[in-house]
């Protein structure tokens, strides 16, 4: 088992599986940061996108570029819609945090059983084969799921920091992320910036799911539990960290896939309760403040 | 504005209709012979719960149209357990207190196990039919199997991938639930007790997506024949990550895996897979043909996971025979009578899977069919009685 070759594989096959983590991470602690709402409603926009690529796909027989335009473009209006018609009037009655928190909750609950109620509960896969071709590189098998995880996180993620470090716009979501009122005073338009973020996260959402739901059947409630790994890798990675929350995406997502060199396969899922355990009572701000700190 | 109490119901059974949630089904009539039936007609198990309950329905109506039992009509009341224990528990509740039946079927075996102390302590009796793990022998007086267990078919393929395919090493990967970890358990005792040795033993988590790491660890094995127990919504994914891997052991599994979905989901990559089936197919018997092609007729497909429509369509005509010896007998239609008509009728003629015997050991034998995928279609491999 401690071959290179197979250490190798683990290696890629755990970056390749982190890839949608990533992606719902990135979109998780975005809106954190910029929004300081623990959006649990993203549950709820990952199960709309998901759903809307499979009617395109299954029941209109649209091709598969058609498809993720048409989800994407569904679930950004149901996005749009959730900050305008429900946390701006929040945000106008100066509801409480725990408020926000149930209501986003309650949101994605509504998305669940919406959609259960459309589409109903068969577990159901975006394209009818899930099988993907596979060539062999050096002794790693290499599938075109593989590359096609890693290569859109890469290019999504290139392209947000590039958004954030060089664009008008990306400045304008890093100062309302770091003071939203001191940004009002400049000018900055905080709902317009609210939006962008939604619309950002919206993407990487749409993205993590195109990937899951091709190799993976998906039920109505199957996100919320995707997103409670999207919850511990932000704590990890320290909240306000798109970045850190990212690595701490994958690295969760390596240390679950090695964990089978040393314990039984069945208990890889427990990993993840063991890290939030620890993270919450011992690095409420993440790991890297932690350590800081100490 | 007023409203009538009857306008009312209707309004509400219109509305639970739309919304899809299941109802009592009732050939309404006075001295009706009831029984529940308790299966997932929604959750993630819903598919093969739907089309079960069809089975049984397409039963109750056949035996009311040929006159029912002894001039009484049957009546099947439905409801759902999402394949979960707790809501399992919650709808045998309603079963035995509310609409008192004597008896009820169920399936799953999460869901026969955790309903099994109710059925034993009401003494009401309770027909697994489906639910493999071989414990269901084992939970108590009223709790009988018309389906065999997961050592009978287990067995059988594990046997026939070391006597007949020659393989002397297998590899067993499971779903970490009551399914997967009892039958595991019986193909290695099956396979070892055949002389072969199982080289890699590994569960999988229910709601694990990548199984990469349990994977490499048959590859490093060398293991030549691979068994899979898992659920339709896993054992398609562990074969696809396994192929991309480049593993090229052929494969088996048992009678949930004889479904459709799986060649359709892994195309060339289910050729050869070797799966289970405990009731006889289309060839062997003409009433299954006919059945066949009612699906076909009546909902444009097959069903999913066949043989187990075909064991819920006999489940009601074994209820039947039930009631017709207790009313022959002269005897009150309880759980306790219920149970001595089962083992006083023993021998059940059954159209769908053939002669069924009940003994005391709470289990059935039936021959064990072998089928594999070739050209993207079930073909019989073998029949192991």
């Amino acid at each position: 088992m401690f071959d290179p070759a197979v250490l190798a594989q683990i290696l890629w096959t755990g970056l390749a599986t982190s890839s949608y983590m990533v992606l719902f991470t990135i979109a998780f602690s975005l809106v954190l940061k910029v929004m300081k709402l623990w959006n649990f409603a993203q549950a709820g926009m990952m199960a709309i996108a998901f759903y809307a690529m499979y009617a395109a796909v299954n029941r209109f027989a649209w091709p598969t570029a058609a498809a993720v335009v048409f989800g994407l473009a569904v679930t950004l209006a149901a996005t749009l819609a959730f900050e305008i018609w429900g946390l701006r009037t929040l945000r106008a009655r100066r509801s409480s945090s725990l408020l926000f928190f149930i209501f986003t909750l309650v949101c994605s609950e509504f998305a669940a059983y919406v959609l259960t109620l459309v589409f109903g509960t068969e577990p159901v896969t975006l394209f009818p084969e899930i099988l993907s071709p596979v060539r062999v590189i050096g002794q790693i098998a290499v599938s075109d799921w593989d590359l096609l995880g890693v290569g859109v996180t890469l290019a999504l993620g290139i392209a947000l920091a590039l958004y954030l470090r060089f664009s008008r716009d990306g400045q304008f979501v890093l100062a309302v992320s770091d003071n939203a009122e001191l940004a009002e005073l400049y000018g900055i338009d905080a709902k317009r910036v609210y939006l962008v973020a939604f619309s950002i996260a919206t993407v990487f959402v749409c993205a993590g799911m195109y990937l899951y739901g091709s190799r993976t059947a998906v039920i109505p409630t199957a996100p919320l539990q995707l997103m409670l790994f999207a919850v511990i890798a932000t704590l990890l990675g320290g909240m306000g960290s798109v970045l850190g929350g990212a690595l701490a995406a994958v690295g969760l997502s390596l240390l679950q896939s090695y964990s089978v060199l040393f314990i039984p396969s069945q208990w890889q899922g427990l990993i993840l309760y063991v890290f939030l355990f620890v993270t919450i009572l011992f690095f409420p701000g993440g790991v890297r403040r932690g350590f800081k700190a100490a | 504005m007023s409203f009538k109490r009857r306008d009312v119901l209707k309004a509400a059974a219109a509305g639970a209709l739309a919304a899809g949630l299941p109802l009592p089904l009732r050939a309404q009539g006075a001295g009706n012979l009831r029984f529940g039936l308790a299966m997932p007609l929604t959750g993630s198990q819903s598919a093969y719960g739907k089309d079960q309950v069809t089975g049984a329905q397409w039963a109750v109506e056949d035996i009311n149209a040929k006159g029912g039992v002894q001039g009484r009509k049957l009546e099947m009341i439905v409801l759902d357990t999402q394949a979960d224990p707790q809501v399992g528990i919650n709808a045998v509740n309603r079963l035995i207190s509310v609409e008192k039946v004597p008896v009820f079927i169920t399936a799953w075996s999460a869901v026969v196990k955790a309903v099994a102390p109710i059925a034993n302590r009401e003494k009401v009796l309770e027909l697994s039919v489906g639910a493999s793990s071989p414990d269901v022998a084992t939970l108590g007086d009223y709790v009988y199997t018309t389906f065999p267990l997961a050592d009978v078919d287990v067995t059988a393929v594990a046997r026939y991938a070391y006597q007949k395919l020659g393989k002397k090493t297998a590899a067993v990967l499971y779903i970490n639930n009551d399914t997967g970890v009892d039958a595991a358990k019986v193909y290695r005792e099956a396979f070892e007790k055949a002389g072969g040795k199982v080289t890699v033993y590994e569960a999988y988590d229910p709601k694990a997506t990548d199984y990469s790491g349990m994977l490499l660890k048959l590859r490093a094995s060398n293991a030549e024949m691979v068994h899979i127990h898992g659920l339709i919504t896993d054992i398609p994914q562990v074969i696809a990550q396994m192929r991309q891997l480049g593993l090229k052991q052929r494969v088996s599994t048992y009678s949930a895996g004889y479904n459709p979905i799986i060649v359709k989901q892994l195309g060339a990559a289910a050729e050869g897979l070797i799966v289970t089936s405990l009731a006889p197919g289309a060839n062997d018997r003409p009433q299954v043909k006919a059945y066949i092609e009612r699906w076909r007729s009546k909902e444009g497909r097959v069903p999913n996971g066949l043989p187990y429509t075909q064991y819920l369509y006999d489940a009601p005509v074994m209820v039947a025979q039930m009631y017709d010896w207790l009313l022959k007998q002269k005897l009150a239609v309880n759980g306790e009578n219920m149970r001595k008509a089962l083992l006083g009728v023993k021998r059940f003629e059954l159209p769908m899977t053939g002669v069924t015997e009940v003994d005391a050991t709470h289990r059935v034998k039936k021959p064990v069919y072998l089928l594999t995928v070739e050209k993207g279609n079930f073909v019989p491999l073998a029949t192991v009685s």
